[in-house]
C-alpha cells in the first residue's frame, strides 16, 4: 500500500500516520504526510498511490477543490474532517468512506476494512464520477452512464448519449463507490441495471443482456444467478 | 461652470416670471352687496356739527383733502338702501378705517369710536374696524346719508382708506367665523407640529431638516393667528400697519425655509449659490412695492411655489425617495388656489405641502428606523460570530481529536492542554456580550489560543507585546487581534526552527490608538487576497460598530512575514 495524507494538524497527522501503520503492518510500503493542498496535488501527480486520507479544511483552504481531483484518481479516497456537514458532498463526488473527527482508532479501521475487504460503500450518494480530461476534471452525472467496462487498471464509462469516457480507477473500485442500481455481471462489466431490456440465454450456458439501446453486453456464468434475483425480485 | 450659469439663469428667467406673472390686486374682498349701493364719498376740513345732516350743501366737499395731525374732518357719503331689513331683522355696518370718530346715520348719531375730539388719547381706543347697527327705523329704502366726524392721529396717509359694507347685523357679527373657524384647525395643527418637531430635534440635535420644520410649522401658526386675529380682536388703528409687517415677514420667512427645507430632503448641485440667489430676489419681491402688503406676500408665495417645485421635479427626475408624492402635493395646492381667495387658499395649499413635508419626515424616520434596527441584527450577528468561533466545528473538533492523541499518548501534556482550553473559553465568556475590551484582555485571549495551538501544531508559538500600559485606555472590539493571529496561524508558515513569533505593538496618541500586528514567518499563499476574507468582515463590521468611520484599517506582506495595522480615531 502507498498512502498520503494531507492534514495540516500536525498532532492529528501523526495520529493517522501512527493509526494506519498499525492497521496495515507490513502490506505498507510507503506514507506519507504533507500540510498542505498544493504539496498534496503534487504528490498524486507524480506518484503511484493506493489511498489518500484528506481533510477538507486546509489551512483556510477548501479541500473540495481538491476532491475532484482526488476522485478522478485511481486510487481511494477518505476523507478524515471536522465538518461531518459536508460528508454527504462528499460521497456524491465518490469517497470511499468520511471519517468525522474526533475519531478513534476502531471508527478508522472500519474505513480500512472497506479498501482490504473490498467492501461496497453501500451509500447511494454518489452523483458524479470524476474523470479526468484535457483541460481538467470533469464531472459525469451517474444519471448518464450506461454501463462501465473494465480496461485493464482503467474503466471505459459508456454514457446514455453515446459517448464514452475513461476513468482512472479500476472496475474492482469502482463498484464499491456505485449505488446498488449499478450490478456486476461481468469481470468487466457493471451495467445499470434499469438499462437492461432483457436477458438473452444462448446455447452451452452462455448469457448476455440486451441494453434499451440495443447493445448486447455478455454475462458472466457466476454472476447469471444474482442478475436474475436482482432483475426478478 | 457653465452648469451652474444655467442652473443660476434659470432660477433667474422663473423668478422674473413668477414675479411679473403675479401682479395682480389681491385685496378685493369681491362682494357684491344685494342690500346697498355705495356712493360717492366727500371730504371737508374743519368742524361743524350741522354737518352731520342729511341736507346741507356739500358740493363743495372734495374727494381728496389733506389733513393735520389730530384735526377734525368730516366726511359725507351717499348710500342707497336697495332694500328694508326683513321683519324682526336689523341692518348693520361694518367699518374700516384709520382714526378715531363718530358716526351720524341720516343725522342721528349711531355709533363712537374713540374720541376724535382727542385722538391723541393714550388709551388707544379707536379700533380699525368696528361693527354696529343701522337703527331699524333710518334702515328704510331708499337714499341715506352717512356723516363721519373724525381725527387722525397716526398714519395721516391712510385717511382716505375708507371700507364699509352693510348687511343683516348677524351676518355682520358672524362675519368670517366660518373660514376662521377651519383656519384656526389648521392653526392648531401647525402649532402641535411644530411642537412635536421641535421635541423631535431636541432628541437629535444633528436634524436640522426638523427644526427648519418645525420654526416653519410655527411660523405658519402665528400667520394664521395674525392674519385672522382683526376678526375677534379689536386692533387700534395704529397697529394696524404693525400687524401687517409682521404678516409680511412671517410670510417672508415661510417662503425662504420652505425650499430650503425641500433642498435638504432633495439635494441638487450648487445648492448655497442658488439658495443664496433665491433669498436675495425674494428680499427684492418683499420690499419693492412693500407698502402693497398683500400683493407683496402673495408674489413671494407664488415665487417660493415655483422654486420648491423646481426643486422636487429635480428629486423626482434623481429618482429620490418621496420626491413624486411632494410633487402631487405641490401640484394639488394650485387646485385650491384657483378656486378660493388668496387668503384661505394659502393656508390649506400650505397645509397639502406641510402633508408632503410630513410624508417625506416619516420617510426619513422609516430609513434612520431600519439603519437602527439593521444595526441591532448586526450587533447580535457579530455577538454570534464570536462565540462561534469557539464552538465552530473546524476549531473545536480538531481541537479534540489532537486532544483525544494527547491524553491516550501522554495524559500529563493532555492536562495541560485541557487546561489551555478551558482559559481560552474563560475568556471568550468574558468578553463575550461587550463591544469593546481593554487590550489586556484581548491578549490573554490570544496567549490562550496560541496555547491551543501549540498542542495542535506542535509549533513553537511565540508571543511579544509592546506599547501596553495597563494605566491608560487602550481598547479594542473583542477578538479582533485574535482573528489576526488565527489567520497567521492558518496562513504563515513556521521558521526553519519550528518557531513562529508574533508581536503586538500599541502606540497610544492622544487622538489616535494604533495597534500593529505582526507575524514573523513565510505567508503560505502569497498572491491569494485575505482582504475579504470572513476574518477581515469581522474585524471591519467589529470597528466600524464601535467607531463608525472612525478607523482605518491595512493587512500588507512585509519582509519579515505579514503585517496588519489598525488605526482608532478617538
Amino acid at each position: 500500500m502507498n498512502i498520503l495524507i494531507i492534514e495540516d494538524e500536525i498532532r492529528i497527522a501523526k495520529r493517522i500516520e501512527r493509526m494506519t501503520k498499525e492497521f496495515f503492518l507490513n502490506t505498507l510500503q510507503k506514507i506519507t504526510s504533507v500540510q498542505s493542498l498544493t504539496e498534496g496535488l503534487d504528490h498524486i501527480k507524480n506518484n503511484q498511490l493506493d489511498l489518500v486520507l484528506l481533510d477538507l479544511n486546509l489551512n483556510g483552504e477548501n479541500g473540495f477543490d481538491v476532491l475532484h481531483e482526488t476522485a478522478s484518481g485511481a486510487f481511494h479516497t477518505i476523507i478524515i474532517s471536522a465538518n461531518k456537514h459536508e460528508a454527504l458532498k462528499a460521497f456524491e463526488f465518490g469517497v470511499l468512506d468520511f471519517v468525522p473527527k474526533p475519531f478513534n482508532k476502531e471508527r478508522i479501521e472500519l474505513a480500512f476494512n472497506r479498501i482490504v475487504k473490498k467492501e461496497e460503500v453501500g451509500t447511494e450518494n454518489l452523483q458524479f464520477l470524476a474523470v479526468k480530461k484535457r483541460g481538467g476534471i470533469h464531472l459525469v452525472n451517474i444519471e448518464e452512464v450506461n454501463y462501465i467496462k473494465g480496461a485493464g487498471v482503467y474503466t471505459e464509462i459508456f454514457l446514455t448519449n453515446g459517448e464514452k469516457e475513461l476513468h482512472d480507477k479500476s472496475l474492482e473500485k469502482l463498484s464499491q463507490l456505485l449505488p446498488k442500481s449499478f450490478e456486476r455481471i461481468h469481470k468487466s462489466y457493471l451495467v445499470k441495471t434499469i438499462e437492461i431490456k432483457e436477458i438473452i440465454v444462448k446455447t452451452g450456458s452462455q448469457y448476455a443482456v440486451e441494453l434499451h439501446n440495443g447493445e448486447i453486453l455478455p454475462v458472466g456464468r457466476t454472476k447469471y444467478k444474482g442478475l436474475k434475483e436482482t432483475l426478478f425480485k | 461652470m457653465k452648469t451652474s450659469s444655467t442652473y443660476l439663469l434659470i432660477v433667474f428667467l422663473i423668478s422674473m416670471v413668477t414675479i411679473s406673472c403675479s401682479e395682480r390686486d389681491y385685496f378685493d374682498n369681491g362682494e357684491t352687496a344685494e342690500s346697498f349701493t355705495r356712493g360717492k364719498t366727500v371730504y371737508q376740513l374743519g368742524d361743524d356739527i350741522s354737518w352731520k345732516n342729511t341736507s346741507i350743501n356739500d358740493s363743495l366737499w372734495t374727494q381728496n383733502i389733506t389733513i393735520k395731525e389730530d384735526q377734525i374732518f368730516w366726511s359725507r357719503t351717499d348710500i342707497e338702501i336697495l332694500k328694508a331689513p326683513e321683519k324682526l331683522n336689523q341692518y348693520g355696518i361694518i367699518l374700516n378705517q384709520f382714526g378715531e370718530f363718530e358716526v351720524f346715520w341720516d343725522g342721528r348719531l349711531i355709533y363712537k369710536n374713540g374720541d376724535p375730539d382727542n385722538s391723541l388719547n393714550s388709551d388707544k381706543k379707536g379700533k380699525m374696524i368696528s361693527k354696529f347697527m343701522i337703527p331699524k327705523d333710518l334702515s328704510t329704502k331708499g337714499k341715506h346719508k352717512l356723516a363721519i366726524r373724525k381725527s387722525i392721529h397716526f398714519y395721516l396717509d391712510y385717511n382716505q382708506f375708507f371700507y364699509y359694507y352693510i348687511a343683516n347685523y348677524d351676518q355682520i357679527l358672524r362675519g368670517d367665523l366660518k373660514d376662521m373657524v377651519f383656519i384656526h384647525i389648521f392653526a392648531g395643527a401647525f402649532l402641535m407640529a411644530s411642537l412635536y418637531l421641535f421635541l423631535l430635534f431636541i432628541g437629535n440635535r444633528k436634524s436640522y431638516a426638523t427644526l427648519i420644520f418645525s420654526i416653519n410649522c410655527l411660523l405658519f401658526f402665528l400667520l394664521i393667528l395674525f392674519e385672522y386675529m382683526r376678526s375677534y380682536v379689536d386692533i387700534h388703528y395704529s397697529y394696524h400697519h404693525t400687524r401687517l409687517e409682521i404678516i409680511g415677514i412671517i410670510t417672508f420667512l415661510i417662503s425662504v425655509l420652505t425650499p430650503l427645507y425641500f433642498s435638504l430632503q432633495f439635494k441638487f448641485p450648487k445648492r448655497t449659490k442658488i439658495l443664496v440667489l433665491y433669498t436675495a430676489i425674494l428680499l427684492y419681491v418683499f420690499f419693492r412695492e412693500h407698502e402693497n402688503h398683500d400683493s407683496s406676500a402673495y408674489n413671494m408665495v407664488v415665487f417660493m411655489w415655483f422654486v420648491s417645485l423646481a426643486i422636487v421635479i429635480f428629486g423626482v427626475i434623481k429618482k429620490m425617495n418621496g420626491a413624486k408624492i411632494v410633487l402631487i402635493s405641490l401640484l394639488a395646492s394650485i387646485y385650491f388656489h384657483q378656486d378660493i381667495n388668496f387668503d384661505i387658499s394659502i393656508h390649506i395649499g400650505f397645509s397639502i405641502i406641510l402633508l408632503g413635508m410630513f410624508y417625506i419626515l416619516s420617510l426619513r424616520t422609516k430609513e434612520q428606523r431600519l439603519a437602527y434596527e439593521e444595526s441591532l441584527v448586526q450587533s447580535t450577528r457579530l455577538k454570534l460570530e464570536l462565540l462561534k468561533k469557539s464552538i465552530q466545528p473546524h476549531f473545536l473538533m480538531n481541537t479534540l481529536t489532537s486532544l483525544i492523541d494527547w491524553v491516550e499518548e501522554a495524559p500529563d501534556k493532555g492536562v495541560l492542554f485541557i487546561e489551555a482550553l478551558a482559559e481560552e473559553f474563560d475568556v471568550l465568556n468574558q468578553v463575550e456580550d461587550k463591544t469593546l475590551i481593554p487590550i489586556s484582555q484581548e491578549i490573554k485571549l490570544c496567549k490562550s489560543h496560541i496555547s491551543i495551538m501549540r498542542f495542535r501544531k506542535e509549533i513553537d508559538y511565540v508571543w511579544e507585546d509592546e506599547g501596553i500600559n495597563e494605566n491608560i485606555v487602550q481598547e479594542i472590539p473583542p477578538a479582533v487581534i485574535h482573528t489576526l493571529l488565527e489567520n497567521s496561524i492558518t496562513h504563515c508558515l513556521p521558521s526553519d526552527e519550528n518557531e513562529m513569533r508574533f508581536k503586538l505593538i500599541a502606540f497610544t496618541t492622544t487622538n489616535t490608538q494604533e495597534y500593529s500586528f505582526l507575524t514573523f514567518g513565510k505567508v503560505r499563499n502569497q498572491q491569494k487576497s485575505k482582504v475579504d476574507g470572513t476574518g477581515f468582515k469581522y474585524i471591519k463590521a467589529r470597528l466600524t460598530e464601535s467607531y463608525g468611520d472612525g478607523w482605518s484599517f491595512s493587512s500588507e506582506a512585509v519582509n519579515e512575514g505579514w503585517k496588519n495595522t489598525i488605526t482608532i480615531q478617538k
